[in-house]
């Protein structure tokens, strides 16, 4: 058993995944009675190797899924993943993956450039990592749930407003449902992204006051960029709660949200490529892992 | 084994024979009797709807279908009318053209509105009817079994009868379920009691719709209408409040003036909270001042909008049609195929059961040579004998049904009968 789980590779699910998504853009193209059995075998195949790369993973090394930014980032492609199969399932001819097999792709895509060294800690700051990391991946898989729903709502209103007939193979849910979507994710997604903020203070605090690892200093690009982030999300919540009794609510949310997704992208974008010294480990520091954020 | 169809449709009957010409339920049922009594023997199936009138026959080699012409007779005689009127319109079938028809026909390709699904219950009920009239028989089964085997296909692998093609049909499918998920906890306002606006709520009742409210400038209409569509009545100089409570309208009255003007949409609208609103504007002239579709919130609809959608969709049909005949013929090959296959069973019976016979004789000779052999060991050798003539049978059997696919194995079955003396 252990030689077939090892051999899983992010290439593996990642392929499936790219099959699925190439099912539901034949879906503008042509017919076929059997392409969603297909794409459902597809995604559900991708999921259980995901699913098992995870799980063996953890056990082979010891890291649970949030120990490093390669598992954040694969944790959180798990999720939208799984949200796709889920709504693919329940509602077939809406091409939801359209929208969301690329953001798990681009997860998947950011968690190869990422390091898969785990964050160390001592045991005593596993709790607040687990907490910061926890909080962190529901405001980004709200808020990439939000803009695709954004998204879909600014098609379906495009469509509406030009008073033609649906596509073949691209029926979008109604716009109540879309709005009802982009409505309550900013919430979510404001209070956990605020959470997750301070949680990763009180992380850092924790940390400075053990000195068992080095700490990130409160003026790093990571804490001021997700400071932004937190003020933004908060922003763009209040603007939705405001915008939601007005005529053109559902544009206004519809837009917020993508914002919010860009400013996401951004932050990640930022974690990726510039200088921090957020998830460094120190060099002497005991081998203990925890979770947290890249 | 023959198949015959007579019958006419909206494209060949006029409307004022075809109306003359059609069936109810009981006069079918009772036209399929005669038909029993008349022709026995044979099989028939009476297909009678609004646009056509069909008459499917079909009879093995020694009671054929009845000849077009007196078809065409019984017909009249069953609807009192002159045949000799009626031969020049309807259309005549035969054999495989006629398994094509039906199939064609329950697929809804040769329906008025082209791929709508009634066509299809419609054939359902005719073949019901004749199986109750006991005037069916193995060549009408097979045949009707796969024209719904050939319906469903169509539906299922082709896009015909998806896009919807009727007004209100489209307004609610396409546009209002655009903007609403659900519809039972929406107000909908019928302004006018025009025809379209009955049509158009039976679409929103099964949509879901339940509070539905009617404005007309009589009150008296709103009020019969009301309680014919179990609605509730209101009075015209209300229209402002009602716009303020509604989330669907459908506007429908004979008024040259426009009947919500962009000041009385606005002053509703400030009451509104935001809420969307979906206008289906049926009426002609228009009953919305066209400038209010440009309102942030407002999803407004006319009829010319909602035709030129009915119109792509009715293109979106008619790019579907090669696919669907494909299906149909296919589906026809495989039927006449299976129907040469039935002239087969008479000498496939003669080959097997010569095969047995001999077979049989052989094996009484073996175990009167042998008595010692137990029960089993006899029973073994008997089922050795049997495998044997099937796998010898295989063959030509094989080669029987392959050559049925194009059309009846005369010369084959002439080789097997000389080949192996059996009889005609």
């Amino acid at each position: 058993m252990a030689p077939f789980l090892s051999g899983i590779s992010i290439v593996c699910f990642a392929a499936s995944y790219a099959v699925a998504l190439a099912c539901e853009a034949s879906r503008l193209v042509f017919r076929s009675g059997v392409r969603g059995a297909v794409m459902v075998t597809f995604a559900a195949a991708g999921l259980v190797a995901h699913t098992l790369f995870l799980g063996w993973r953890a056990v082979s090394s010891g890291t649970v899924p949030l120990s490093s930014p390669f598992d954040w980032y694969l944790l959180a492609a798990w999720l939208l993943a799984a949200g796709y199969l889920w709504l693919t399932i329940a509602n077939p001819r809406t091409p939801v993956g359209l929208f969301l097999l690329p953001v798990v792709l681009a997860l998947v895509g950011a968690a190869s450039l990422a390091s898969r060294e785990p964050f160390l800690h001592d045991a005593a700051s596993r709790f607040w990592g687990r907490i910061h990391g926890g909080f962190h991946l529901v405001w980004s898989v709200s808020v990439v749930l939000g803009a695709i729903a954004g998204l879909m709502w600014l098609i379906q209103a495009g469509r509406l407003a030009r008073k033609q007939a649906p596509l073949q193979g691209f029926r979008m849910p109604s716009l109540e449902r879309l709005a009802h979507v982009t409505a309550r994710t900013p919430a979510i997604a404001a209070w956990a992204a605020a959470a997750g903020f301070v949680s990763g203070i009180v992380l850092n605090a924790v940390n400075r006051r053990r000195g068992l690892i080095e700490t990130v200093p409160w003026t790093d690009p990571v804490v001021l960029r997700m400071a932004a982030v937190v003020a933004w999300l908060i922003v763009a919540d209040w603007m939705t709660s405001t915008a939601r009794r007005r005529p053109d609510g559902g544009r206004t949310t519809a837009w917020l949200a993508l914002v919010s997704l860009a400013v996401m992208a951004g932050s990640i974008l930022w974690g990726l490529f510039g200088s921090t010294q957020h998830g460094r480990p120190a060099a002497a520091a005991p081998a203990m892992r925890v979770e947290a954020t890249p | 084994m023959t198949l015959a169809l007579v019958g006419g449709t909206h494209r060949t009957v006029p409307l004022a024979l075809r109306e003359r010409l059609a069936f109810t339920a009981d006069q079918a049922a009772e036209a399929l009797e005669r038909f029993r009594d008349r022709f026995p023997g044979r099989e028939g199936v009476l297909l009678s709807t609004c646009n056509r009138v069909e008459f499917y026959a079909a009879g093995e080699a020694d009671a054929a279908a009845p000849p077009h012409d007196e078809l065409v007779s019984f017909l009249a005689e069953c609807r009192g009318l002159d045949a000799q009127a009626l031969a020049p319109v309807l259309g005549r079938e035969r054999d495989e053209a006629v398994a094509r028809h039906l199939f064609g026909v329950a697929a809804g390709l040769d329906s008025m509105v082209l791929g709508e699904p009634q066509i299809l219950a419609q054939v359902k009920q005719a073949w019901a009817l004749a199986q109750d009239s006991r005037t069916t028989g193995p060549l009408t089964a097979g045949m009707f079994q796969a024209a719904l085997r050939t319906a469903k296909r169509v539906a299922a692998e082709t896009a015909l009868g998806r896009e919807r093609v009727s007004i209100p049909s489209v307004a609610v499918a396409d546009f209002a379920s655009g903007v609403f998920e659900r519809f039972d906890d929406k107000r909908v306002l019928l302004v006018g009691a025009g025809k379209m606006a009955a049509e158009t709520l039976r679409y929103l009742r099964e949509a879901g719709a339940r509070d539905v409210v009617i404005v007309n400038r009589t009150a008296s209409r709103a009020t019969d209408l009301a309680s014919r569509l179990d609605a509730r009545p209101a009075e015209f100089a209300d229209l402002e409040r009602e716009l303020v409570a509604a989330e669907l309208v459908v506007s429908t009255t004979g008024s040259s003036e426009p009947v919500v003007s962009l000041d009385l949409f606005d002053r509703a609208a400030a009451h509104r909270e935001g809420r969307p609103l979906v206008v289906l504007d049926l009426a002609v002239p228009r009953d919305f001042d066209p400038a209010i579709g440009t309102r942030p919130g407002v999803w407004l609809y006319c009829v010319d909008d909602l035709a030129a959608a009915c119109e792509a969709n009715r293109r979106r049909r008619q790019r579907e049609i090669p696919q669907a005949l494909a299906i149909v013929e296919e589906e026809t090959r495989r039927f006449m195929g299976d129907v040469h296959h039935r002239t087969t069973a008479p000498v496939i019976e003669q080959l097997r059961a010569g095969w047995n016979e001999t077979g049989s004789a052989e094996l009484e000779r073996l175990f009167r040579r042998l008595p010692h052999l137990a029960a089993g060991d006899r029973e073994e050798i008997r089922q050795a004998f049997e495998r044997y003539a099937a796998k010898m049978l295989h063959p030509p059997l094989a080669s029987l049904r392959n050559e049925s696919h194009a059309g009846p194995p005369h010369g084959l079955l002439d080789a097997l009968r000389r080949l192996f003396n059996l009889q005609e």
